[in-house]
């Protein structure tokens, strides 16, 4: 990645951490307003407020919903964060957690679920470039999501064999046989793309016939 | 924690007068202001006996308040906001003597609970 390029998505993440701390200061007076409408409510005789059980049920929504805009917002804020240092150490098991929530969307459309399932390997660390891993890891999951049938989910965990760390993306639920299901996710036209990043990163990445996936081999620390 | 006097230090002001009210309602004399100078001499003026500073203003910082307020040896607790993912302003504030922080939107049962160590951490 060129000089000009990194000082591109320095930009964009800083002009999008900016606008997340102002959606918070939102989110932040929307509570407070419907958490002022609770405590009146509270406080209130029932007979004076008509409709509370509406008017109740309308504040857990709302509630709800801005506990949903809280997770998004830090999730998006992190994500514009990335861009700040172009190597840094970060918690791949967590970078993958934050992808998935970011991705979630995508992969709804074609009613396909994200999840991930790492639990043996806790504070998995690793030095690289954040912008270009996330690149990587969504790119993966595009390349799944562009061979597999509606429907499934896409696994996404992470294996260490001494300085060398595998992130496995795996496919679920009713799949083509395997031989013509990796020949379809490698004449995927991110295919491509994901090797050259892959490469980027110092590590490789290949497919997995014997399990309907992709892996991301990366190294502790990029060179 | 009734009559407990708390100047709340936020420049979003519809945010820090909703929680202000939020408090009264649970008897507590709660303060607003949004501006760093103002809190300043609200701090001398009424004496409260906490105060809940949001770290990111513009002019004066919520870390520069604390810092001020450190420098003439006040002994009042003080409670951070921090609007940002990453806690790094609030280790600084941590660092210059601020009793706790919270992660923005704030959980009004949270504070209340913050607060309340916080009083008790002084007598």
């Amino acid at each position: 990645m060129s000089e000009q390029e990194e000082k591109e998505i320095a930009f964009i993440g800083k002009i999008t951490a900016g606008i997340t701390h102002e959606m918070k200061n939102v989110l932040a007076i929307i509570r407070e307003s419907s958490g002022l409408m609770e405590d009146i409510m509270a406080i209130s005789p029932e007979a004076m407020i008509k409709h509370q059980d509406k008017i109740q049920s309308s504040l857990i929504r709302i509630k709800d919903q801005i506990n949903r805009g809280v997770i998004l917002t830090d999730r998006l804020n992190k994500f514009a964060h990335s861009s700040d240092e172009t190597i840094a150490k970060i918690d791949l098991n967590e970078m993958i957690e934050q992808l998935i929530e970011l991705s979630q969307r995508f992969a709804g459309l074609k009613n396909v679920v994200l999840k991930t399932n790492s639990p043996e390997i806790l504070g998995l660390s690793i030095i690289t470039r954040p912008v270009l891993l996330q690149m990587a890891l969504f790119t993966s999951i595009e390349c799944c999501l562009d061979s597999m049938p509606a429907g499934g989910e896409i696994n996404i965990f992470t294996k260490k064999k001494g300085k060398r760390n595998e992130v496995c993306i795996l496919c679920e639920g009713t799949l083509p046989e395997k031989p013509e299901f990796a020949r379809s996710i490698s004449a995927s036209e991110k295919w491509p793309a994901l090797q050259e990043i892959a490469v980027s990163l110092g590590g490789s990445v290949t497919l997995d016939e014997s399990a309907y996936g992709i892996m991301l081999v990366l190294m502790e620390e990029i060179r | 924690m009734k009559n407990l006097k708390i100047l709340l230090v936020d420049d979003e002001e519809e945010f820090v007068t909703t929680l202000a009210e939020r408090l009264q309602l649970r008897g507590i004399q709660a303060q607003a202001t949004t501006d760093g100078e103002d809190a300043l001499r609200l701090v001398k003026s009424d004496e409260p006996d906490m105060i809940v500073l949001d770290v990111m203003m513009p002019g004066i910082s919520g870390l520069e308040v604390l810092k001020r307020i450190k420098a003439q040896n006040l002994q009042i607790p003080v409670i951070l906001l921090t609007g940002r993912g990453d806690t790094k302003e609030a280790d600084e504030g941590m660092r210059l003597g601020a009793f706790d922080y919270l992660v923005k939107p704030v959980n009004i049962e949270e504070l209340i609970k913050k607060m309340g160590a916080a009083i008790k951490s002084q007598s």
